[in-house]
């Protein structure tokens, strides 16, 4: 059975974000058109950067191209238009423009490849996912570019297919364990105080960071960003405060001159998992001094693709990443798209744990 | 006007002093001591480039065993013109002047630009040259434009200073400078620099550019920038597409 048989009941928009550059991202992309096509899937496909482009801009390595089938919608700017093999017909042309014109929005009339690429900014994104929707996409895919997650925010997709593989590092250790950790954000905890986390839904608005007291007092600090503001952040700081929403980014800046001896008592909350820029090794550090973050939401990763091959000409053995990536993160299926992955066998591995 | 018209624009080669002779030149410089065996060792390397009748022209001898050549030779190779396309930005490009009274007329306000030479990069040639008062090669910067605040952080900007400068003076614009790109380091530093913006919630309230001998306009695409600038580019290139864009994505 295919991974997008299950997928599609649960999910509407899905994002495929990659670990890295050249993390099989499109690979998985074509696997899931493929599925599309055998399930009779009407899809709506864009990109947050570009995709089905011959060769890589950066390494010059040749790059997956994109098949689409008759009826599929995608999103494509003009100069893009006039390069696609496939017979398109455009059914709508947006605002949104881009460095290769404006986007439109176009149904295959007759199949073949094309080049795919979206709106520059996440805002932009949500609309325009709406809007194929409208024009009747049963199931949206979003690839993402290089290594931009913030496609996954639980706005824009309500689900994550993440794409890792050996370009990340020569040691699969490391590989492993970056993944991990972008898992393991993506499934921290939501908020347990749910008087907090009304008043926080109801302070949104405003943007600014607040300090949420043990008896729910709050108070918004006069701060444009977190970034770079942690020594001001820190002096604020008394036993009584109980939570510390910050509405931006979340990055060492923000957290480093806080002192660790308050994490005890302290629960840091972001809006969503794609705010946090932490690192795997500061992260854990800090967790081990008590440092905690809940999200106001939270993202549903919906599987996990690997690719054993870097463009760098290293390769993994096929078994013993995808091996040591299952005993690592237990929940969510995983795949080798490359190796035409066995979705039953995928999912097994979560029943054996 | 006859040869031009005998141009055949599909196969196109090098022309030396005869239509299609395909005749180049190129210089490089081999590892190997000055000798007989080192020009058949450069022809040899020519010929696998491509290249028919190679022929050493110049060769001099480096010193500690390196020697230098100049070579003609035949390309082989024909490139069709009529199937080439460039992405370019599709502004006209004003000057100086252009772009300040373009400012008065439709933004009526001053433009704030920051600007730096982000991650571990420390050449800040780049962005110098675009941003100071004195601009490079006769074309002043942006930073002498009436109408226009450019702020130039320097070299070795971390993304999250940049990002918190940006946001504390209300940045209009910013612009990242990437010219030393080992390993592509260039590439996870500048879409963490996208990301933060989006995770602060400003990227759509900001023209973001960048610039450098590896930027193209097809990878800031990629990366999610409005605009990518390559070499040969001047304050007043910059100065046009952010100052347009802002007022056709109604950033006034």
């Amino acid at each position: 059975m295919g991974l997008l048989n299950q997928l599609k009941n649960q999910f509407k928009t899905l994002s495929i974000v990659g670990m890295a550059k050249n993390a099989g991202k499109t690979t998985a992309l074509n696997y899931l058109i493929e599925e599309a096509m055998d399930e009779g899937l009407r899809l709506g496909i864009t990109s947050t950067g570009r995709d089905g482009e011959l060769i890589d801009l950066v390494t010059g390595t040749d790059k997956p191209k994109i098949f689409i089938e008759i009826d599929t919608l995608v999103s494509i700017p003009v100069k893009l238009y006039e390069m696609a093999d496939a017979g398109l017909e455009i059914l709508r042309m947006t605002e949104y423009s881009t460095p290769l014109g404006r986007i439109l929005i176009c149904r295959a009339a007759e199949s073949g490849y094309v080049q795919i690429a979206g709106p520059l900014n996440v805002r932009d994104h949500k609309k325009l996912c709406q809007e194929m929707m409208g024009l009747g996409a049963d199931m949206i895919l979003i690839d993402g570019a290089v290594d931009r997650k913030s496609v996954a925010a639980p706005g824009v997709s309500d689900g994550v297919i993440i794409a890792t593989g050996a370009v990340i590092s020569r040691s699969l250790k490391k590989v492993v364990e970056e993944t991990l950790h972008v898992v393991s954000l993506y499934g921290l905890p939501g908020i347990d105080d749910s008087a907090v986390y009304k008043a926080i839904l109801e302070n949104q608005y405003k943007d600014q960071i607040m300090l949420i007291k043990k008896d729910h007092q709050f108070q918004f600090l006069d701060l444009k960003t977190g970034l770079n503001a942690s020594k001001f952040i820190d002096e604020l700081i008394d036993e009584d405060v109980a939570f510390v929403y910050i509405p931006g980014a979340l990055t060492l800046s923000v957290v480093a001159d806080i002192h660790p001896g308050k994490f005890k008592h302290l629960k840091f909350i972001v809006k969503d998992p794609t705010k946090i820029f932490i690192e795997a090794n500061p992260w854990q550090q800090m967790a081990k001094k008590g440092f905690c973050v809940q999200v106001m939401e939270q993202i549903t990763v919906a599987a996990i693709t690997v690719n054993p091959y870097a463009p760098a000409g290293y390769s993994f053995e096929h078994e013993a990443l995808l091996g040591a990536m299952r005993v690592a993160i237990k929940e969510i299926p995983i795949i080798d798209v490359k190796f035409g992955g066995d979705f039953d066998e995928a999912c097994q591995h979560k029943s054996e744990k | 006007m006859t040869d031009i018209a005998k141009i055949d624009l599909t196969k196109v080669k090098p022309y030396g002093d005869t239509m299609n002779d395909g005749m180049m030149q190129l210089s490089f410089t081999l590892p190997i001591p000055y000798s007989d065996e080192a020009s058949e060792a450069a022809k040899v390397l020519a010929r696998k480039m491509g290249l028919d009748e190679p022929a050493v022209v110049c060769s001099k001898d480096l010193g500690i065993g390196y020697t230098y050549f100049i070579m003609y030779g035949k390309c082989q190779h024909t490139v069709d013109f009529t199937t080439i396309k460039v992405n370019k930005i599709e502004v006209e490009i004003m000057d100086k002047y252009e772009v300040e009274k373009y400012i008065k007329e439709n933004i009526q306000r001053d433009v704030v630009i920051v600007g730096a030479c982000t991650g571990t990069d420390a050449h800040t040639v780049g962005i110098d040259a675009i941003m100071n008062m004195k601009g490079f090669h006769g074309h002043y910067g942006l930073e002498r434009y009436k109408g226009i605040e450019a702020f130039n952080m320097g070299s070795q900007v971390p993304n999250e200073v940049l990002v918190a400068k940006a946001i504390e003076m209300n940045a209009d614009a910013i612009l990242v400078s990437q010219v030393v790109t080992q390993k592509d380091v260039h590439i996870p530093n500048m879409t963490q620099l996208v990301e933060l913006l989006e995770a602060e919630g400003v990227r759509d309230k900001m023209v973001i550019v960048c610039g450098g001998p590896r930027i193209s306009h097809e990878l800031a695409q990629e990366l999610g920038y409005d605009a990518g600038f390559g070499s040969d580019t001047y304050a007043e290139d910059v100065g046009t597409f952010i100052v347009t864009e802002m007022v056709k994505r109604k950033l006034v």
